[in-house]
């Protein structure tokens, strides 16, 4: 198989520019400057079927498509690298190994919506992933890549990095943009979407940093040949997926899209730590709900994943083994969403805590048949919240219910955990 | 505009009309917490949730996020709304105190109707609720962040609405907190507005806290007698002290707010020092005696000296019930003179406003908020007229320019609302002509309005904050009166006797007078040297009407019978050993029955209503209406 962002499993080194240039690097940025359009490229990604490997698996190209041509005044791009769903690593490791990519990417995407100033939001702790950063924009700089007339075309792109204090809500799109304002990073009504009204009002796209590392690529080699990468013909391209859990290979890969749940554990997770069985695992972050042996044959791609009840988010696997407690684990989930709330609305600044406080007293051995139907309430009235952080906090709750219930039952009626005792 | 249905309702409102204010235009109640007419929506407490059954929108949604469109059916009653609403009580609820029995804001606490109303009695939350430390906020505010239930509104209007910097929201999730960076008091000028915004007992009046229950208060609509804005109030009082006052929403004035002048300045009606008695030579006596022995001292003056050698005084602080008294006692008695300001300046100043002001160039607070260039010419508003600051700032929140003009103009007055603001030497600096809404407030002066009338030809509406409640009126009366200044008036020479009426008189113009009769409610020096002091009530304490800036004649009602504060009688006077039945302390009368009650024993006709000729057509102003402009 081919791999467009990470060709090894654990590289050694960064690429650097003399390797990234040698291996067609900015190829694609000299060939759109050149001979395309804006409107061409966009036309490229939008066939290629490119689909944003944030989390929600939005189409790039429509999303491009939905910025108004003709607004005046300033517009803005925003690669999100505010990386921070629990078991998701792939967009540090994409950094760490190439930011090139992603550089190059980003000037792409800033010409096909004539953007002329862009920012990276980074999350504080990603040190290693903002130095190869701040280094490749200033190479690429030196070597007129940015910076006014970029290769004598008439555009013009200035690409800030911000190391932003960082939370998890900081990844909300319209949070993010408030926290680049120096605002709280409090996420904004929509409508106005980001599109039409973004950062400091202006049209503003928010793209993945692995969505962009993957514009130059489908520019090189064309629509058809990304779309052929994936595994089944619904899906389209390559996605990284970072394997933890209780699995022998916690590592993050690039895997075609569609390769089904049970191939990636026994492939490059290398299966279950030894003596363990498969109990359940969580497809796409901490935000999705969970999936069980049945669901080993799921062709992992957004379509098939949400089809079988769950997301493909960020295609963070996490495996859980049979001695998992999935009370105790949904516990650990809910109590990270619990401290991540950015306390603006009700639902999830109170919901949440009152949700991690009935499964703490589950998991302890207090629960009592009325906390399930607590449980279930919340899964229904947290959808109403003003952003997707609770709905999303929700998702392995949900999961807890629909297919663990039994495991619930049983905390309740022994009065203690029964897979940890 | 879009038609939609509300429970069965049909009805028809503006485009952009949220669901929430559609509701309540055909009476249906949804409750809310973050959302406030004055600052809008936020989406943050989603107690509104309503359940949209048919339209371009469906399921459960935020009302005051969502505005209508064509064809909604919107459900207020659904079950899921219901639930939804229900369950946001409950979550509320996990960290409230439940204070209410020690809380001053039980009896007036939204979170405690909206409780009640959803019907949330069991806890299911089994954990600790979250505690918070509280801040010392200033002598004012009293700051209990237990209570609080996160809705946004005393930030929103603190620094978006206010322009305030030191009270913001901190922390996150359960965390969050609001208060200042650091503890002191509270900075800006509109913090008193938070006890009122806040839709439960996190901030709360200080100086009336564990004082009385809302129930318990004595209130009705009054004004604010502080400066010439005509702010509208709810004064609060209870055993016969007023213990606070609070915001009354009047659109065309003061919207929602306050300032903190006019809720926390000292009044002075509770006061020790309050002068309760009538006096003759210095000792007290009775209303009877007071008065018959004024009218037996005026007619001896008329003998030695002629009508002509008694000036009868009015006040910007007097009533116009009282001003319009005190020029009819003049005339009556054809007194030498009739005055209503004490310096010649002042009256000049307010004599040019009245001349300057017309029903085309004079605009209400409310208006201001919709100019784009405003000049601040000679002006210190935080002295003037707080509440015009904080409708500056609203225009320039939607794009107007703030020019400061002249060193009058301190910087610090906008800074006090965080306004970006252009500073020219002259108004003619401004090029007034290039808006299409300008408007010039300016310090009233006597001398050169040139620059003034030249900005009215090139468009601009005009503001003079003035002196007191009633500077306007007094300015009217004088013209229509030809009075003149109390120090012209004396500098002739020819006034003997002076009738003052809550005057603030110099005592350096006294020297010349035999005799003094004065009629306040303040102590002062002139009240020593009165040879007949008459003790008259605060606005509070009567019914009465003032004419504001802009022309726009506003009345008042009664809130409370004078009295002694039962808190501040003397241990000796209690248990009460004479019992009667007029409260301690409450004789003090309005000033225009005064004046009516002694030109009836000079020989003049009883009089009932003190409004009558130009003015009858006031004396059935409604004071909870938005008052009537008489320019």
């Amino acid at each position: 198989m081919e791999r467009i962002l990470l060709p090894e499993i654990r590289p050694a080194a960064p690429v650097s520019f003399a390797d990234y240039c040698a291996a067609e690097g900015f190829a694609a940025l000299k060939r759109a400057l050149r001979e395309l359009s804006p409107l061409e490229v966009q036309q490229i990604v939008i066939d290629s079927g490119l689909r944003g490997r944030g989390g929600a698996g939005f189409p790039t190209g429509k999303k491009w498509s939905f910025v108004p041509r003709d607004l005046p005044g300033p517009r803005y791009l925003i690669c999100n690298s505010d990386e921070m769903e629990p078991g998701t690593y792939k967009d540090r490791v994409l950094l760490e190994h190439n930011p090139w990519l992603l550089v190059e990417g980003l000037i792409l995407a800033a010409y096909v919506l004539s953007v002329n100033h862009a920012f990276i939001f980074i999350r504080r702790g990603y040190e290693t992933p903002a130095e190869n950063l701040r280094r490749a924009l200033a190479e690429a700089e030196r070597a007129g890549f940015l910076g006014e007339n970029i290769l004598g075309s008439g555009f013009s792109l200035k690409i800030d990095l911000h190391v932003s204090a960082g939370r998890y809500i900081c990844g909300e799109e319209t949070a993010l943009m408030n926290a680049l304002e120096g605002k709280r990073a409090n996420p904004r009504s929509k409508p106005p979407f980001p599109a039409i009204k973004g950062l400091w009002g202006g049209p503003t796209v928010v793209n993945n940093v692995e969505t962009l590392s993957n514009i130059p690529a489908i520019i090189r080699k064309g629509p058809e040949w990304f779309r052929g990468l994936a595994a089944i013909p619904e899906a389209a391209g390559n996605k990284l997926f970072c394997f933890s859990g209780q699995v022998r290979k916690r590592i993050c890969v690039e895997l075609p899209l569609g390769t089904t749940l049970g191939e990636m554990l026994e492939g490059p997770a290398g299966g279950m730590e030894p003596g363990r069985t498969f109990k359940a695992c969580i497809p796409g972050g901490a935000s999705t709900s969970f999936f069980t042996p049945r669901h080993l044959s799921v062709p992992m791609e957004f379509d098939s994943v949400a089809k079988a009840g769950s997301r493909l988010g960020t295609g963070a696997v996490i495996f859980f083994d049979e001695r998992t407690c999935m009370v105790a684990a949904t516990l650990n989930l809910v109590s990270f969403y619990a401290r991540e709330s950015c306390g603006w609305c009700t639902p999830c600044r109170e919901g949440l805590p009152f949700v991690r406080e009935v499964l703490t007293r589950i998991e302890q051995g207090r629960g009592e048949p009325e906390d399930i139907e607590i449980l279930r309430e919340h899964v229904k009235f947290l959808s109403f919240s003003f952003c997707p952080l609770a709905p999303g906090a929700m998702g392995p709750v949900d999961g807890l219910l629909r297919h663990f219930e039994e495991e619930i039952r049983e905390h309740i009626v022994k009065r203690r955990c029964p897979v940890r005792n | 505009m879009p038609k939609l249905v509300i429970d069965t309702i049909e009805l028809e409102v503006p485009a952009g009309t949220l669901i929430l204010e559609a509701a309540r235009s055909v009476g249906i109640m949804i409750p809310h917490f973050c959302y406030h007419p004055a600052l809008g929506n936020a989406g943050a407490c989603r107690v509104c949730a309503v359940k949209l059954i048919d339209g371009p929108v469906k399921g459960i949604q935020m009302s005051c996020m969502t505005p209508v469109q064509e064809g909604m059916v919107v459900s207020t009653t659904d079950a899921d709304a219901v639930a939804m609403r229900r369950h946001v009580i409950e979550w509320l609820m996990i960290n409230h105190p439940h204070d209410c029995p020690v809380c001053d804001e039980g009896g007036e606490c939204l979170l405690q109707d909206y409780t009640i109303a959803a019907g949330h009695g069991t806890r299911r939350y089994q954990g600790k609720k979250r505690t918070h430390s509280n801040q010392y906020l200033g002598e004012h505010v009293q700051h209990e962040m237990n209570r609080c239930i996160q809705c946004y509104r005393c930030v929103r209007f603190y620094q978006d609405f206010a322009g305030g910097t030191d009270l913001g929201v901190m922390g996150r999730a359960s965390t969050i907190y609001y208060g200042r960076f650091c503890e002191g008091s509270l900075e800006s000028p509109f913090s008193g507005n938070l006890p009122d915004l806040c839709p439960t007992g996190v901030y709360t009046d200080k100086a009336a806290r564990f004082r009385a229950r809302y129930w318990d208060y004595d209130m009705a609509p009054s004004l604010c007698p502080h400066c010439s804005l005509g702010c509208a109030t709810i004064p609060a009082a209870r055993y016969r002290e007023l213990l606070k006052i609070m915001a009354r929403r009047n659109d065309a004035v003061n919207g929602w707010f306050l300032c903190d002048r006019g809720r926390f300045a000292d009044h002075g009606v509770n006061s020790p020092e309050r002068p309760r008695t009538p006096l003759l030579d210095g000792r007290e006596t009775t209303w009877d005696e007071a008065l018959a022995v004024l009218a037996t001292r005026i007619g001896e003056l008329f003998v030695s000296h002629g009508p002509g050698s008694l000036a009868v005084v009015g006040s910007p602080r007097l009533t116009l019930e009282g001003n319009y008294q005190a020029a009819l006692l003049a005339e009556f008695l054809q007194a030498g003179a009739l005055c209503y300001f004490v310096e010649r300046d002042e009256a000049a100043a307010a004599s040019a406003v009245v001349s300057l002001l017309t029903g085309d160039t004079a605009v209400s607070l409310a208006e201001v908020e919709q100019a784009d260039c405003i000049a601040l010419v000679e002006c210190d508003l935080r002295e003037q007229g707080p509440m015009l600051l904080l409708a500056v700032r609203q225009a320039w929140r939607k794009g107007a320019k703030i020019f400061l003009v002249g060193e009058g103009s301190p910087r610090e007055q906008t800074d006090s609302v965080s306004l970006e603001t252009l500073r020219v030497p002259t108004l003619a600096d401004i090029p007034l002509a290039d808006y299409s809404t300008p408007l010039v407030i300016a310090t009233p002066s006597g001398s050169g309005t040139a620059d003034i009338e030249t900005a009215v030809t090139a468009g601009a509406k005009l503001v003079f904050p003035l002196s007191g409640p009633n500077t306007f009126a007094a300015a009217l009366l004088t013209r229509e009166h030809r009075a003149t200044s109390l120090a012209e008036a004396l500098a002739s020479g020819t006034i003997k006797g002076l009738l003052a009426f809550e005057a603030d008189l110099p005592e350096e113009l006294l020297s010349g007078i035999s005799l003094l009769a004065v009629a306040d409610r303040f102590p002062s020096a002139a009240m020593i040297k009165s040879d007949v002091f008459l003790p008259t009530t605060a606005w509070v304490e009567m019914d009465g009407t003032f004419i504001n800036h802009e022309g726009r004649a506003q009345r008042f009602r009664k809130v409370m019978n004078p009295g002694l504060p039962i808190k501040g009688l003397d241990p000796a006077l209690h248990p009460p050993r004479v019992h009667r039945l007029d409260a301690p302390g409450g004789e003090p009368r309005p000033a225009w029955r005064i004046i009516a009650d002694l030109a009836e024993r000079l020989g003049a006709e009883q009089l009932v209503e003190p409004l009558s000729g130009r003015w009858e057509f006031l004396r059935d102003l409604d004071p909870e209406g938005e008052g009537e402009r008489i320019l």
